[in-house]
């Protein structure tokens, strides 16, 4: 029983070894051979172009909070599918029935959402909140 | 053999991210730390024959919620947290307490792993992809979880939205 | 063949990394990291016992599990950003106040 488990993994993990020794003897090598002069051209973001100003890190926007939170509720509900796409068959009408179910409760979710705007980018968030 | 390498391998670099994860100054380094620990126990549910349960926590965990957590500590500034104390004032306490819970489970452990049966799977029945024994068993014993799971995101969906969108 | 018991060790010491960066840790963001920690170690659990007992009900209670986490995730960090907003801090300490 040893071992036989994971052997049909071998070549993933072979893939992985050699990932994993093959960018630690990269960076291990060209930190070790290459010699270092830095200077303050060498450490500007972008080699040509405009000078950048201000901080990079600037807080951004909660709209991309939004998109990713959202994102990652309907993935959620998206590994729920694929047990139930595997099995449908067997389970017929229940299972059908089940999943409509589920849909349906977050399609509640998403239509909140929408109107709650948080599927816009740009216009009617902004303008709501103003009038308000 | 190749078992115990691949389990004590991910063990180590589990333990070892959730180390750092706890004690970086910078919020973005202890969040990559986390990303690595969740894929150290990736491989682990792998070796546990949950592939199912790998594909989520890879998909869901690491490449999902590790999402979230980078844009928010984008979404608030940085700087601001970098030059405060980052344990608390009763840190000592707190600790003392953390270890004292470890010791006692460590010690439940211990003296309760000799009740526990060499693990030996049934062969043929874990010789089935493990997606459709969970999809059977999930969608026989475990419909009314399942939907209250769904009552559980939209919950989440709307407490974020409320939360998050009050002013832009 | 590793004894389940190996599983709760290394369950075990994760979930008490998590409590240590709970307790002692002030950055709200990296509590709620360590509360991630906590409940992937449980997961750890369930699947270990679950091989034990040769069913796969671990693994859906792990997959619940981590369906709870992305809806915590979410709203956790939904109100971190309206603390944020509204404190000007990260600072665990400084959330003192039920309502604003």
């Amino acid at each position: 029983m040893t071992g036989n488990d994971l052997q049909s993994y071998a070549p993933l993990l072979l893939h992985l070894t050699l990932a994993m020794a093959l960018s630690g003897v990269l960076v291990l090598l060209s930190s070790l051979v290459g010699w270092r002069r830095p200077s303050t051209t060498k450490s500007q973001p972008y080699e040509c172009g405009i000078t950048p100003t201000g901080d990079a890190r600037e807080p951004f926007s909660v709209k991309f909070y939004l998109v990713a939170m959202v994102f990652i509720l309907f993935d959620v509900e998206a590994i729920f599918l694929y047990p139930w796409a595997y099995i449908f068959r067997e389970l017929r009408w229940f299972g059908f029935v089940e999943m409509i179910l589920y849909i349906g409760i977050l399609l509640v979710g998403y239509f909140y959402l929408w109107k709650k705007g948080a599927l816009d980018w740009n216009r009617p968030a902004v303008r709501r909140d103003r009038a308000s | 053999m190749l078992d115990q390498i691949v389990f004590y391998f991910f063990a180590v670099l589990a333990v070892i991210s959730a180390v750092m994860v706890v004690t970086r100054r910078n919020v973005v380094q202890s969040a990559i730390f986390l990303i690595t620990a969740l894929l150290a126990t990736a491989g682990i549910f792998l070796q546990l024959h949950a592939e199912f349960l790998f594909i989520v926590q890879v998909i869901l965990y690491a490449g999902g919620i590790m999402v979230l957590f980078v844009f928010v500590i984008m979404l608030v500034s940085l700087d601001v947290s970098l030059n405060q104390v980052q344990f608390n004032r009763q840190w000592w306490l707190g600790l003392l307490l953390a270890l004292v819970l470890g010791a006692q489970l460590t010690i439940a452990v211990a003296v309760g792993r000799a009740g526990l049966p060499l693990g030996e799977p049934a062969p043929a029945k874990m010789l089935e992809p493990s997606t459709q024994l969970v999809g059977r068993v999930l969608f026989s014993e475990y419909v009314l979880p399942f939907e209250i799971a769904s009552i559980l995101l939209l919950v989440a969906m709307i407490g974020a939205v409320v939360m998050a969108k009050k002013k832009i | 063949m590793i004894p389940t018991s190996h599983y709760l060790f290394l369950s075990l010491g994760l979930f008490t990394i998590g409590v240590i960066g709970v307790v002692t840790r002030r950055n709200v963001i990296v509590i709620l990291m360590s509360i991630e920690l906590m409940l992937n170690a449980v997961n750890i659990n369930l699947v270990a016992f679950s091989r034990l007992v040769g069913s796969v009900e671990g693994h859906v209670f792990a997959i619940f599990i981590i369906t709870d986490a992305a809806a915590e995730a979410a709203v956790g960090l939904g109100i971190i950003i309206a603390f944020f907003r509204n404190r000007e801090t990260l600072l665990g300490d400084e959330m003192d106040l039920l309502k604003w």
